[in-house]
């Protein structure tokens, strides 16, 4: 017998590849275009990205959600090429499904961790040549440990568990040093955020981003276009609605920008 | 000495005979279409007998529990498989049915060299509105029925007819989920009183119908099912098609199910 409910083995023994193996490329820089970040709150993880998607510097595409939904309990956030993370995330929903349903149970937080980890180890190759990096931000709620997580991600699929927060993409350096601030010297650790105020300092984050990175949309209140955020806690994953954040935004971030 | 035509004629007709046997003391299995959903029920002793397939998908099966595993394995495999490569839309009850899983119950039934599916098993098939649901039946021998509304697995067709018959009378179209509970429970329990009368007056060909009122007096039918479901559990789940996410389907708590059966039912609920 094999190994009972491994969608990803099913596939591949249907002759399925992650990353197409491709030459290493010499000197490539890995592109990451995009801002995400997660950090924890009062009642969980919040966890948000911009909806820019670019090739070089040519504007893609202004709407892309880059905080993808997996299963009830837990989110990807990606940054890097976008093919391949919408394909590790099909991969991974229709994986952490297939579990549930065959074992009728679901697959624990440490397994869908390493689920995670195994397809990226699976995409060095694509990632090397350059054609496929992607750098995630998984966040989910643990129900053994009662507590919604956070943990980022290299390339070659090691994991770090990001106790208070988490970034990455073109715009994270920015923010990354902010969110340091923040939780050490603001008035109290993010972690002890309402939902309210998480949601206004992850706007005030990607407006930061979007200041100084080209790749990192901000806000467009003409085309009524804000980020998404994702909250996760034990009762599952919610969107924090666009009305919302045009009413947060207006209120608690254009005044300062 | 299956070489011969009509030596295979009557070794499959053995074998039909062989299976109607294994399903005697089966439990039956309901599934009702309500206002927001399916719902599917059964009461099952030890092993569970309903199961989620896929999305809009629910499986409820009677028979053998190894036989009912391998199909629900092939099921989600194909189901999984297909809904990866094209999209969850494409995974329907009918192409699983049709193009998947008949045709393997038919060859297995009909190799008499190898051990048949002792499984009959329903596809509830949520559809995207309401009105639009389809629930399939597939025999051990690999026919298969696809029907709206309601559809039942029992040991023989006469229960299942009644059964149906009772499911017909009772339910309103479509039912609210605490009046689909209540009904699809009461034509589970006069399946299964069906089914017990027959087994103890077995013999000659079988009738049209069990020759059950179908609307036997409900009293009777709370009778019967509290003698049957001691030490057995009540088993319900839902295709729900209000939940948020993709998933529609979702096992009915013991809590929830006793605050939506009858009251007068008379079986306590942890």
């Amino acid at each position: 017998m094999g190994m009972q409910g491994d969608f990803y083995q099913v596939l591949k023994e249907q002759g399925y590849q992650l990353g197409a193996s491709a030459v290493a490329g010499e000197g490539r820089e890995f592109m990451t275009a995009t801002t995400i970040l997660a950090f924890k709150y009062r009642d969980g993880v919040l966890v948000a990205g911009d909806r820019r998607a670019t090739a070089g510097n040519m504007v893609m595409y202004d709407r892309t959600d880059k905080v993808l939904e997996i299963d009830r309990h837990s989110v990807m956030a990606i940054a890097g090429v976008p093919a391949t993370a919408y394909e590790m995330v099909r991969v991974l929903e229709h994986s952490f499904k297939y579990y549930r349903r065959t074992q009728l149970q679901e697959l624990s937080f440490e397994g869908k961790l390493r689920a995670v980890s195994k397809l990226l180890k699976d995409n060095v190759p694509a990632a090397l040549s350059g054609t496929g990096a992607v750098v995630p931000v998984f966040a989910g709620y643990d129900f053994e440990q009662e507590a919604a997580k956070i943990y980022f991600y290299d390339i070659l699929g090691a994991e770090f568990e990001g106790v208070e927060y988490a970034v990455s993409g073109s715009g994270s350096p920015t923010i990354r040093g902010i969110l340091h601030y923040l939780n050490t010297w603001g008035e109290r650790p993010l972690s002890a955020s309402t939902e309210e105020e998480a949601a206004i300092q992850a706007l005030r984050l990607l407006t930061s981003a979007a200041e100084f990175d080209s790749a990192t949309g901000g806000v467009n209140r003409e085309s009524n276009l804000y980020p998404i955020i994702k909250l996760i806690a034990k009762d599952g994953v919610r969107v924090m609605p666009d009305d919302q954040l045009k009413r947060l935004f207006e209120s608690k971030v254009v005044r300062h920008v | 000495m299956y070489e011969e035509p009509y030596k295979w004629v009557e070794a499959v007709g053995n074998r039909r005979q062989y299976l109607d046997e294994q399903f005697k003391q089966g439990s039956p299995v309901v599934a009702l279409s309500y206002d927001s959903g399916i719902l599917l029920l059964t009461v099952s002793k030890g092993t569970p007998k309903l199961y989620e397939i896929y999305d809009r998908l629910a499986l409820g099966g009677m028979g053998h529990p190894a036989d009912l595993e391998k199909i629900r394995f092939s099921l989600l495999e194909m189901a999984h498989v297909e809904g990866f490569n094209r999209s969850p839309s494409d995974v329907t009850g009918g192409r699983m049915v049709k193009y998947g899983i008949a045709p393997v119950i038919k060859q297995a039934f009909e190799e008499i060299f190898k051990a048949p599916f002792i499984a009959k098993i329903v596809l509830a098939e949520l559809g995207q509105k309401a009105g639009k649901d389809s629930l399939l039946v597939i025999n051990y021998d690999g026919t298969f029925e696809e029907g709206a509304h309601c559809a039942v697995l029992a040991a023989s067709k006469p229960v299942e007819r009644d059964m149906v018959a009772y499911l017909k009378q009772q339910a309103p179209s479509p039912p609210s989920l605490e009046q689909a509970c209540g009904i699809a429970l009461r034509a589970w329990t006069l399946g299964d009183r069906a089914q017990r009368k027959a087994g103890e007056t077995m013999s000659g060909p079988s009738p049209e119908t069990t020759q059950e009122p179908a609307a036997m007096d409900t009293a009777a039918l709370y009778a019967h099912l509290r003698d049957s479901v001691a030490e057995k559990t009540i088993e319900c789940a839902l295709l729900d098609r209000s939940q948020s996410g993709s998933s529609k389907y979702r096992a009915v708590t013991p809590g929830e199910l006793g605050r939506l059966l009858p009251k007068d039912i008379g079986i306590a609920f942890p």
